[in-house]
């Protein structure tokens, strides 16, 4: 009876329509004494859940155990699972290009476990951001749900507010614009603004900006706000192959005019940046621009965790990323969580227990205040909270959400940027991060780039349905 | 004493009962069934699933699935450039680290050999990097040469001798990749050749020295020589190792930039960690061990050659 008044009570207090009525019997309970594995990448809501677990097992009775990787790692992990049948992860950290799109067959359909009567009701699925929803949960079919909103971080525009207040008039009188991030920023801005940087506030600071432009995944990412912010796109339909995903995602478009004046611009962009941005992916980014050596950078969000933690702590600003002559991108980089279809029925749905859990309002609010994580809450209600519209302005608690303001302006469907969901995208991933690289060490031109980069995607594409029919 | 009773049964069982002269399954047979299933479960039977896996599509949901695929995998592989990049790739760096390694390990050796006093306490600082793990190498050779915190990335930018990121172009990531293999694992050239310096004939030694001859002489004609065997082995048992080498790049530049560390046993794991292309990763491992082969009968056949080897 404790259980079920505890559980009563923790749901009381996420006051969402479908969740205000107290919990009836001990449906919280009934998987009491099961413990599953929870393989996630390491970031931030998982470090907060981990190191707070107690209200869910005090909960429910279930024990979770946590393994946390990085996401390549993770992603072999769970594929082999997958593979062997066994189902030893029962909670996965699904995201949505490495894990949901090849591996959704292996994934259980939410709404089975949503409209089971023995399973306690989720908070209002509405209360998810609806882009964030169809992103990270669906694969096509939009009438299942393979994995709910955990993470959202999203790349944005991260300044420091001391400098610009402090160069800003010279930059105004210098350049002929405010260099002030704002809805009217071009991409054109920003390349002059570090510049200017670079070439005149050298006492303050080395360079204007840096990039994550490594080999790796982070090269893709940061090359794609500007490649959508110029009109460019990997497929015809990339809003739909971005948002659902698709089995068939025709031909790539990479070779457009636009994509290559996009990878031409990205090119000197990079050129005039800090000379670690070519060995750097996002932690390496976040570490040099909380080491004050650079005026901006495009990151994800829930790196201001990390700078209000360093020398630059109160300095930083957030924006939405710069225009383009389409419009501003900003490639979102969230995911869900899923449950792994080869595990058995009842830690499949002790499994929907810890989803629901963890992804309800009060564990997302949690997660902002925990010490040890940060989170990134992926349903609308928790910004609205008092205590979260409060934390917007430094000093604030919830470091996360001094960016809330530019991430609301990021998710908007004119500015969210998504990349494509389709099963091919590990090794898309890996011909665009390689050609751009190759670019970039000046071994190739922009138009040659993409034209490369293009037929790695068409490669690509014929391997993964050649694995498909096996 | 085992041999004898299994000779002394042999024999017994050939004269008091030749009908059963064909089974082969005699008692040397029995003690060494258990080592031969061992050996089988490890070896054998995964190496005849590569070749099948190697010939197949492999499907992965619910379980692993071969579906026949015949020679695609392998025509694939002898037509793939970026793969025919990697091994070019492969081949200047094994040359540089292992022709490295064994130019600085038999210095090395040398230096120590020649010591008089704190042998042992030189010895066991110049053994401390190969106690590493790998991956351990690569994440410090990571942080040394980070262009924000690094220490090595700060002395070159200080002195002026270079401003660039180490791992961010490729002439720079290639030669520090090649660094951290050659101080990881030169001491153990320095090792298995002071074992062979230790065990020279030391009247050999006097004698040269009372016929006149100086160092360098006596290093060419007499020492170098006299531990050619040893050196061979160092050479084998670092070539082996060379050919697969992995953790250190996989931690530092995974390949990049521009595919200027990508050597084949990284292109062999993207092929099937990361694309989960289990049939192509299968050939491209086997081609690896073909090479590996190879190299170590080239070997082999050297000490033959020099009557150190049956």
């Amino acid at each position: 009876m404790a259980g079920a008044g505890g559980a009563a009570l923790w749901l009381g207090g996420c006051g969402s329509s479908n969740s205000a009525k107290p919990v009836a019997g001990d449906e919280w309970k009934q998987f009491g004494g099961t413990t599953l594995n929870f393989i996630s990448e390491n970031t931030a809501p998982t470090s907060a859940i981990a190191a707070n677990l107690k209200p869910f097992t005090e909960l429910t009775g279930i024990e979770i155990k946590i393994v946390q990787l990085e996401l390549a790692a993770l992603v072999q992990k769970v594929a082999l699972d997958f593979a062997s049948g066994v189902g030893s992860y029962q909670i996965v950290y699904a995201d949505p290009y490495q894990v949901l799109a090849p591996y959704h067959e292996a994934l259980v359909d939410l709404n089975e476990m949503m409209q089971d009567p023995e399973l306690p009701k989720l908070d209002d699925v509405g209360d998810f951001i609806p882009t964030q929803l169809d992103a990270a949960g669906r694969f096509v079919d939009k009438d299942k749900l393979y994995a709910l909103p955990y993470d959202a971080p999203t790349m944005i525009w991260q300044y420091r507010k001391d400098l610009f207040e402090k160069h800003g008039d010279r930059i105004k009188q210098d350049l002929g614009f405010d260099p002030t991030p704002s809805d009217s920023s071009t991409w054109e801005q920003f390349y002059k603004t570090s510049k200017w940087f670079k070439d005149n506030a050298k006492d303050d600071v080395s360079y204007g900006h840096g990039h994550q432009a490594k080999q790796h995944d982070s090269l893709m990412n940061d090359f794609s706000n500007v490649l959508w912010a110029y009109g460019g796109d990997y497929f015809e339909d990339g809003d739909t192959v971005g948002r659902l995903g698709s089995s068939d995602p025709g031909e790539p478009i990479l070779d457009s005019d636009e994509a290559i004046e996009a990878a031409d611009f990205y090119r000197r962009l990079v050129s005039i940046a800090h000379p670690g941005s070519l060995g750097w992916d996002w932690d390496g980014l976040g570490a040099a621009f909380s080491a004050g050596q650079m005026a901006m950078a495009v990151n994800w969000h829930e790196f201001a965790a990390g700078n209000e933690e360093s020398k630059v702590k109160g300095k930083v600003g957030y924006a939405r990323l710069p225009r383009g002559p389409k419009r501003s991108a900003n490639m979102y980089g969230g995911t869900g969580l899923g449950i792994n279809a080869t595990a058995s029925e009842r830690d499949q749905k002790a499994a929907y227990l810890f989803l629901n859990w963890a992804t309800s309002k009060k564990t997302q609010l949690a997660n902002l205040e925990s010490d040890v994580g940060g989170g990134t809450p992926t349903r609308d209600s928790v910004y609205k909270l008092p205590e979260v519209e409060k934390a917007k302005e430094p000093p604030s608690k919830m470091p996360n959400i001094l960016t809330a303001d530019a991430v609301f302006e990021a998710w908007k469907p004119e500015n969210i940027g998504l990349r494509p969901k389709i099963a091919a995208w590990n090794e898309c991933d890996t011909a665009i991060f390689t050609q751009l690289s190759k670019m970039l060490a000046g071994q190739q031109g922009a138009e040659q780039c993409m034209s490369n980069t293009k037929d790695g995607f068409m490669q690509a594409i014929d391997n993964a349905a050649a694995l498909r029919s096996a | 004493m085992a041999t004898a009773v299994e000779r002394g049964s042999t024999a017994g069982t050939e004269q008091r009962a030749p009908a059963r002269k064909e089974n082969r399954f005699t008692f040397a047979g029995r003690m060494m069934a258990p080592a031969l299933i061992v050996l089988a479960l490890l070896s054998i039977f995964p190496f005849i699933y590569i070749v099948l896996m190697s010939l197949s599509r492999v499907g992965l949901i619910g379980g692993i699935d071969l579906h026949w695929a015949g020679l695609d995998n392998w025509s694939r592989l002898f037509s793939d450039e970026s793969v025919g990049a990697a091994w070019v790739r492969s081949i200047v760096y094994f040359v540089l680290t292992v022709g490295l390694e064994m130019v600085l390990g038999i210095g090395i050796a040398l230096l120590v050999h020649s010591l008089v006093w704190g042998k042992n306490l030189v010895l066991s600082l110049v053994l401390m990097p190969m106690f590493m793990a790998p991956a351990i190498v690569g994440l410090l050779g990571r942080f040394l040469t980070d262009s924000t915190y690094g220490l090595y990335a700060w002395v070159l930018r200080e002195t002026g001798l270079y401003t660039g990121d180490i791992l961010g172009s490729t002439t720079s990531a290639f030669i520090a990749v090649t660094l951290m293999d050659v101080w990881e694992w030169t001491p153990l050239i320095a090792l298995i050749v002071l074992a062979g310096l230790s065990s020279l004939p030391k009247p050999v030694i006097e004698a040269s020295r009372v016929d006149g001859a100086t160092y360098w002489q006596r290093l060419r004609h007499i020492v170098l020589p006299m531990i050619a065997g040893v050196v061979i082995v160092a050479l084998l048992v670092r070539s082996m190792d060379a050919i697969r080498y992995f953790d250190i790049i996989y931690n530092t530049t995974n390949g990049g930039p521009a595919d200027a560390t990508k050597i084949v046993p990284i292109r062999l794991y993207e092929t099937a960690f990361r694309f989960f292309d289990l049939g192509y990763a299968a050939a491209i491992g086997l081609s690896m061990l073909a090479v590996s082969i190879l190299l170590a009968n080239l070997f082999m056949r050297t000490l033959r050659k020099r009557g150190l080897a049956k």
